[in-house]
């Protein structure tokens, strides 16, 4: 039996209002990050997927290559490229340094990625609505448009939701990556407060990721029912 | 003048010769009743009267209007995609699945189509679509969704669907041919009164109860081609071709 020191659950010192403050702020960062690059990957990522099924052989062939790209890379190194390599590009190129701020990069590549995985999601989606309601649509004169925003995509809510709300947990947990370029998120405050010995600091970052994925499983399971309500 | 024409259709799916030479025409307040084997070309005859499908060659005339010139697959009349959207809400199409929006209630489905497409007022959609399910006979299912209705009852709604837009012509694919046999009836019940309104149709039906009695006139198709065509009593009581008279054997 290996013996815990007696303090082993106990705070070696009590938490700073300094360190709270630091991992509400990480948490936010965590947060933000999340949000609007979910958002931003929602409305990129859905255009990719039309253009992905749209009848021009070139828009189809410039999509396929930007998720093969996007998904068969790593993303902490597409967080690289963007914050290290593209104003070395831009140097190498125009003669000037591109500047983007930490959080800026974070949220591009963040978006980048995150559009590819659901430009696939919705394209499923929308091919798995049956062929009938485009011709239903269709029929009554609307056109192509019309009845993509009016009759097939509210459609595949229901279908998406669940594979969506996996997408948004895994970008929740990858903003984490993040702290190769430096931006004081979550567990990048964890671990520059560890670095002073106290390793219990990355289990309360622990802790808060599980928070934030346990509510967001939550309100994807309503926001699902609330979906399906007419089936 | 008729409503609609149709010269020398040809219809080719690969090597496939699907619809071959067809001509057609019909006229105001006619039924038109279309009959044949599977695969004879009859839904897809409909479907390319209003663009579903486009055709390879020939020429469809709606309501004397050149509305469709293709020669090799490729047009010759060039038409801008909005107006053949509103080219085809002027042929009102009945599916053999239905086809209703399930996300939609059985008034909303009736709505959304003034509502998209001619930009109608929602109170005044409603109001008429209403009205629409009233004739149809299911006004107090208006709020619920298609999947709590019957087949029937999806299927009348599927035709007040397509009247709210007010078309000249409606099309039915098979429209019973999906449903219980107890549920046929109200179906043809309602297409009838449609018909006795004075409303031009084409319908695709093996009814020949309904083609006999609302029918006026019956095309018989085989190999797509328009192989015999009279009043569905002259067709049904005296065919004249080989192939007509075994396809009224066979399904008898
Ligand atoms: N989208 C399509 N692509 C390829 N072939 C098709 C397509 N639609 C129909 N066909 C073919 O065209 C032929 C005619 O089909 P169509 O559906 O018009 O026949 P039908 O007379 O309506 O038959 P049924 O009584 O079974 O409904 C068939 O050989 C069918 O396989
Ligand atoms: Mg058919």
């Amino acid at each position: 039996m290996i013996k815990l020191p007696a303090d082993f659950f106990k705070w070696g010192e009590k938490m700073t209002a300094m360190q709270a403050k630091g991992f509400l702020d990480g948490t936010i960062v965590t947060i933000e990050l999340t949000l609007i690059s979910i958002a931003l990957g929602l409305i990129f990522g859905m255009l990719l997927a039309l253009a992905r099924i749209s009848k021009s052989k070139v828009l189809r062939g410039i999509t396929w290559t930007y998720v093969w790209v996007f998904r068969g890379t790593p993303l902490m190194l597409q967080l690289i490229i963007v914050y290290f390599a593209v104003p070395l590009m831009a140097n190498a190129i125009t003669g000037n340094y591109l500047n983007v701020s930490m959080f800026g990069a974070a949220v591009i590549g963040l978006t980048l990625n995150t559009a590819a995985y659901l430009a696939e999601i919705f394209r499923a989606g929308i091919l798995s609505i049956d062929k009938g309601q485009m011709e239903a649509a269709k029929a009554l004169g609307m056109t192509y448009r019309q009845a993509m925003l009016k009759i097939i995509i509210p459609q595949t809510y229901r279908r998406v939701i669940p594979p969506f709300a996996n997408e948004f947990i895994m970008i929740l947990k990858d903003t984490s990556l993040v702290i190769v370029i430096g931006l004081a998120e979550l567990t990048r405050v964890s671990k520059q407060f560890a670095a002073s010995g106290e390793w219990k600091f990355y289990f309360v970052a622990g802790a808060i990721y599980l928070f934030l994925t346990t509510i967001s499983t939550f309100i994807f399971d309503k926001m699902e029912k609330h979906a399906a309500r007419y089936e | 003048m008729s409503m609609i024409k149709t010269e020398n259709i040809h219809k080719y799916f690969g090597k496939n010769h699907v619809l071959n030479g067809i001509d057609l025409e019909i006229f105001p307040s006619e039924v038109m009743c279309v009959v044949g084997p599977s695969g004879s070309g009859k839904s897809t005859l409909l479907r390319c009267l209003n663009h579903l499908e486009r055709i390879s060659s020939g020429k469809i005339y709606i309501d004397g209007v050149l509305v469709d010139h293709r020669e090799n697959d490729k047009d010759v009349l060039k038409t801008d995609p909005k107006k053949v959207a509103q080219m085809c809400a002027e042929l009102g199409m009945v599916f053999q699945r239905f086809n209703l929006f399930p996300h939609k209630t059985a008034l909303e489905n009736v709505m959304i189509g003034p509502v998209t497409v001619k930009k109608a007022p929602k109170a005044k959609a409603e109001e008429k679509a209403r009205a629409l399910l009233e004739k149809v006979g299911i006004v107090e299912k208006a709020d619920e969704y298609p999947s709590r209705l019957s087949g029937g009852q999806q299927q009348r709604v599927a035709i007040a669907r397509a009247l709210a837009m007010e078309p000249k012509i409606m099309l039915f694919d098979e429209p019973t041919s999906a449903l219980d046999p107890e549920l046929v009836g109200e179906v043809l019940e309602v297409m009838k009164q449609l018909a006795h309104g004075g409303m031009t149709m084409m319908v695709v039906t093996h009814e020949m109860g309904f083609a006999r009695e609302v029918g006026t006139r019956l095309i018989f198709m085989d190999e797509g081609k328009i192989v015999e065509q009279g009043t569905p009593r002259e067709v049904f009581e005296n065919p004249q071709q080989e192939r007509t008279k075994d396809f009224f054997r066979s399904i008898l």
